[in-house]
């Protein structure tokens, strides 16, 4: 065996998602081919080609293998997430950290993969010409043989996906943190331009996977430089050799500049938010929901590696924390001011998200600036990640109510919203829950996170304002500049109020187009219906509690 | 439950209830759903009349045998166990009455029995009354917590049934109406609760603190810190705090100049919507603004209670000219709505006992009468079709019930003594006048206004007419012959209008309270605030 009993355990998740890989490569495959054994009259069955079974062809298996495999990760990366710890080989580390993060993406995986099953459902029965010979008949079920045949592309591509994402979580190494950074994101390339048939979809895969090449060679070059640096890539080298550094060295400090460009990227944060819009409009609203949340965190653990692990000191402030402030503030701002003009229900979540990757960095700047406790700071840290937990409920949550309209629709244009309200209150009603907790209104869970990074920020700034200065404005000068970043955060939350509340207001109050309901799609729509009672329930009580009590264990494995 | 914890039981129940009711007949079997489609409305009215038996018992000391005359400012009647609801941030469940808020109890739970019996054959019953049933829990929830993140979630959730009743059974202009309703207070309450968040920050009560954050949310505690070295230990943050809470206040109220939300919404709500808009929705403003702003930052009220004074003085007149040119029966009486809470800034600004008596009395006082006025507007929508002033004469022929009630609600808010906004009135305004000496010249004379566009339009609609005894009827009826209202209408009415002339014969009965806990207040708070700011008292 090349891993223990105890290591495979440990990675149980990520050794379904393997073995549904090898599935679903292999059972659509499977059928009663026969070869015969040379020289006899024997022909023993091989199974794989000849007619396929029924049972194994049908186009619906490898959408309902995918949502089986990713609940079975789902379900063990929770039952594990009090438990986890331990190493394999010199790269892999569980920890409660890392079985959080695989739980947050396995969790967003499968919501989309639920949606995808309405959004692009298998052809069972093509509807053909009832004339046997003719070439429209042999068209139309050539078409649908074609489109049964991606439905196996998707999947596979989702499960690469998770598995990435998750390994990325695990890794305590630079180097195999990078490919696995890269087997998510080409996977996620593709994803995005699935859906060729239609005019945005090749242009946002397009523009998403040139945007990200050049970011990710950018960071492959940042992380050559380090190790010319330091001779090594595994996280615990770097951290003590980055301690023991007596004034920063450029060839390092330029390798970790150049990596953040890559992280930059994947979180969206601005300049390099640019491909993101697009990438979410192009893309189906299943993808555009992992997009924004899973491969979000997926950032955010690669920028707290480097960031908080490798390069944070333990004393005084980080060298990058000005600029990370900087950049911080203008992905916030941009983001909202996007997100306040665009008029397609896509691109301004691709852009709220943009801004929650801004309130997200800005904590992380707080952080840098070393002017708070361990406590202090563990806090902000907490708030972070619960944010990225959450938001798997409201920001994927939103996403899938417009995988609702585009099973029959479109979404792509506020006027596709219009009238929701009547023609489905309940997924009205969830939209406009998803768009409050978006827009952190208390009591739902986004309120909290919100409140917990402000005051994360207040607590490691605060303190620095004069008490005696009996004025705002003096008592404004003599606070540290970090304080701002609360501020900012918090006038970018009130502006963000109004592009969330314009789309409960088009709900509402505009006509619809047509007054057709929307379809049922059972799972989809209960899916939905949690995510909207999840929201409420982390947001207030003991629900709020429990998961502020995972994540605080989470984090201080981290 | 009801005896151990009266004020979380009348807050939590209608809730629950009237969820219950809209939730159930969607997931129940169709006979079952049906059936209670059907029983919905007299559940939501027992329930809603049980909630008022209750705060009345509360009163009269059946429950709990409170004196309500020596509850100290600071002190609370009926509290619970605190619940914590989230340890992490500071958050729990704690409730509590005192004079200041039970009146404002009282007042909510006799309205919502009233306001259901008016509409009791509104059309979609079974969504009507149940909405109102959750409005009545929402209601009741701002005046009774004592914690500011529920008090905002409760602040918040009174728009939403709201909103539904302006959206669903509004007039012609509901959209924008409900659209304008919901950005104005929804973006004034953002910037308050950006204001409580600041106090959230400055608060370090190691009892009650988060475990994470460090801090809490609970008013009592704030209140008891303000007293100290005051809650925020920079003036100018104090003043910035205070200024937010005041736009999140005043929006609600409404003063001008955001007010225009008000008649817009008023005239397009249903009735009852009017009824409980005006009669205690207008009121959290006041509240609020009474219980955060004014008791936690007293020095800053004092600083700024010239800012008070003009805001008060520009909505009473502002608000009694733009009556005078009003045809729309609705839109007169929101337009003085906005006149009368004018009053309420000019009796928090005088700094007197008797001036936030007056201001007290003054909310409750409106709380009776402007209902009155709005079941009058709607019963006259109702049988008239109408509610142009000008466009018929004489409905004392048609209608004698409407005539009548609509004369003794006009004649009460216009401050006719022995009715009750009379005494709220010449409270204010004898407090101003030891304060501001002859500057009360200006609101006397706005009263005077008050009474110009009140005896007109009762002229033009009530008495005068082409034939005395046919009068003018509106075009809207298309020559039939009006009824007079209904026996519903009339009975709600008839309670509202006896309310009025109690409260103006027998003030008392609320008014020793409020003036007990503004001397207190007076004394307690005030004064050692007006020294510090070198004001004479």
């Amino acid at each position: 065996m090349i891993l223990s009993y105890e290591e495979m355990e440990l990675i149980l998740p990520e050794l379904i998602l393997v073995l549904g890989i090898i599935l679903s490569i292999l059972l659509p495959n499977v059928g009663d081919a026969k070869m015969r054994l040379p020289l006899t009259r024997m022909r023993i069955p091989i199974f794989i080609g000849g007619t396929r079974f029924k049972l194994t062809a049908d186009p619906r298996l490898p959408g309902r293998m995918t949502v089986a495999i990713f609940s079975l990760a789902f379900l063990f990366s929770f039952l594990e997430i009090k438990s986890a710890s331990g190493t394999i080989g010199d790269v892999i580390e569980v920890t409660q950290f890392t079985r959080l993060m695989s739980f947050i993406f396995y969790g967003a995986l499968l919501l989309a993969c639920i949606a995808t099953t309405y959004r692009m459902p298998a052809k069972v029965t093509a509807r053909a010409p009832k004339d046997s010979d003719s070439e429209a008949r042999s068209n139309a079920l050539i078409s649908a043989l074609m489109d049964n045949r991606r439905q196996v592309d998707f999947y596979i591509l989702m499960m690469m996906v998770g598995l990435g994402m998750s390994l990325m979580a695990m890794s305590t190494n630079l180097f195999f943190m990078f490919v696995s950074i890269e087997l998510a994101s080409l996977a996620a390339y593709i994803l995005v331009a699935f859906h060729k048939e239609e005019a945005t979809g090749g242009e946002a895969g397009a523009k998403y996977f040139i945007v990200g090449s050049v970011a990710s060679a950018t960071g492959i070059y940042g992380m050559s430089l380090v190790y010319l640096w330091a001779g090594d890539l595994d996280f615990d080298t770097l951290s003590n050799s980055w301690s023991s550094m007596d004034s920063l060295d450029p060839l390092a400090v330029i390798g970790v500049g150049l990596m953040l460009v890559a992280f930059g990227f994947k979180v969206s944060a601005a300049p390099f938010h640019l491909a993101a819009p697009d990438a979410y409009a192009g893309s189906s609203s299943p993808v555009a929901g992992v997009l924004a949340t899973a491969s979000k965190a997926m950032g955010f653990v690669a920028l707290f590696r480097v960031l908080i692990q490798i390069t944070m000191p333990e004393e005084g402030d980080a060298f990058w924390y000005v600029l990370l402030a900087i950049i911080a503030i203008i992905t916030m701002t941009w983001g909202n001011l996007a997100a306040l003009t665009s008029r397609n229900p896509k691109r301004m979540l691709a852009y709220s998200s943009v801004a929650h990757a801004g309130y997200m960095l800005a904590a992380i700047a707080a952080v840098g600036s070393g002017l708070g406790s361990s406590e202090a700071n563990e806090m902000v840290l907490i708030a972070i990640v619960f944010h990225l937990t959450i938001l798997v409920l409201f920001k994927l949550g939103a996403f899938l109510v417009l995988s609702m309209l585009e099973i029959e629709g479109r979404s792509h244009q506020l006027k596709d919203l219009h009238g929701l309200a009547s023609r489905d209150p309940m997924m009205a009603g969830s939209m406009f829950i998803f768009m409050l907790a978006l827009a952190g209104v208390p009591p739902l869970s986004g309120f909290l996170s919100k409140l917990l990074m402000i005051n994360g920020i207040v607590n490691i700034s605060a303190g620095t304002g004069s008490s005696s200065a009996d004025a705002i404005l003096p008592w404004a000068e003599s606070v540290d500049p970090v304080f701002w970043l609360a501020i900012a955060i918090v006038i970018n939350s009130a502006l963000s109020l109004f592009y969330y509340l314009r789309i409960c207001l088009v709900m509402f109050f505009e006509e619809p187009e047509s007054s057709k309901p929307l379809r049922s799609a059972y799972f989809l729509r209960n899916s939905i219906i949690v995510l909207t009672f999840l929201t409420v329930f982390f947001g207030i009580g003991s629900g709020a509690e429990y998961l502020l009590g995972l994540v605080t264990d989470a984090v201080s494995t981290m | 439950m009801i005896t151990s914890d009266p004020l979380t039981f009348i807050t939590i129940s209608p809730i629950a209830l009237g969820l219950a009711l809209l939730i159930i007949p969607n997931i129940a079997p169709p006979s079952m759903a049906d059936y209670i489609r059907k029983i919905s409305r007299s559940l939501s009215m027992s329930l809603a009349l049980a909630i008022f038996a209750i705060t009345t018992m509360l009163f009269l000391g059946q429950i709990g045998n409170t004196d309500w005359l020596n509850i100290t400012q600071g002190t609370y009647v009926f509290e619970n166990e605190p619940v914590i609801l989230l340890e992490s941030i500071g958050v729990r469940w704690t409730v509590g009455a005192d004079a200041l808020s039970f009146p404002m109890i009282w007042l909510t739970a006799m309205l919502i029995p009233i306001s259901m019996l008016v509409e009791w054959d509104a059309k979609k019953g079974h969504i009507f009354h149940p909405l109102i049933l959750i409005m009545e829990g929402a209601l009741l929830g701002v005046f009774v917590v004592l914690d500011l993140f529920v008090f905002y979630v409760f602040w918040e959730l009174t728009l939403i049934p709201m909103f539904f009743l302006i959206l669903i059974w509004g007039g012609n202009d509901r959209r924008y109406a409900s659209m304008k309703f919901f950005i104005y207070t929804f973006t004034a309450s953002v910037l308050m609760l950006i204001g409580i968040l600041v106090m959230y920050f400055n608060t370090n009560d190691p009892n009650l603190a988060g475990t994470l954050t460090g801090h809490h949310f609970d008013l009592v505690s704030m209140t008891m810190q303000s007293s100290g070295d005051g809650l925020i230990a920079s003036n100018g943050l104090r003043h910035f705090v205070w200024i937010l809470l005041l736009v999140g206040f005043a929006t609600k109220m409404p003063s001008v100049p955001v007010h225009t939300w008000l008649p817009d919404a008023h005239v397009q709500a249903p009735t009852a919507g009017s009824m409980l808009l005006a009669g205690v929705m207008l009121k959290m403003g006041a509240y609020g603004f009474i219980r955060i702003a004014v008791t936690i930052f007293p020095e800053s009220t004092i600083i700024f209670s010239s800012l008070l004074i003009i805001l008060g003085m520009a909505s009473l007149v502002y608000g009694a000219i733009v009556c005078m040119g009003q045809t729309n029966l609705k839109r007169m009486v929101a337009y003085s709505s906005v006149s009368h809470m004018g009053l309420i800034f000019l009796g928090i600004a005088t700094m007197q006992p008797l001036g936030i008596a007056g201001a007290l009395f003054m909310m409750f006082a409106h709380g009776i009468i402007s209902p009155l006025l709005f079941a009058v507007a709607g019963a006259f929508k109702h049988h008239y079709h109408t509610l142009e002033i000008g466009s018929m004469r004489g409905i004392a022929h048609h209608s004698p019930w409407l005539a009548g009630h609509m004369m003794l609600g006009w004649m009460a808010s216009l401050g006719l003594p022995l009715l009750a906004g009379f005494v709220a009135e010449v409270a204010v305004m004898i407090a101003f006048w030891m304060t501001f000496g002859w500057l009360v010249l200006l609101p006397a004379l706005t009263l005077i206004i008050t009474a110009v566009y009140y005896l007109t339009s009762m002229q033009r609609t009530i008495f005068e007419g082409g034939d005395p005894h046919v009068g003018i009827l509106p075009e809207s009826l298309h020559g039939e012959e009006p009824r007079d209202i209904t026996w519903h209408e009339n009975t709600g009415m008839l309670i509202l209008g006896a309310l009025t002339i109690i409260f103006g014969i027998m003030p008392f009965i609320f008014w020793d309270m409020m003036s007990e806990w503004s001397t207190d207040f007076m004394i307690e708070t005030l004064i050692s605030a007006m020294n510090s700011q070198g004001v004479k008292p």
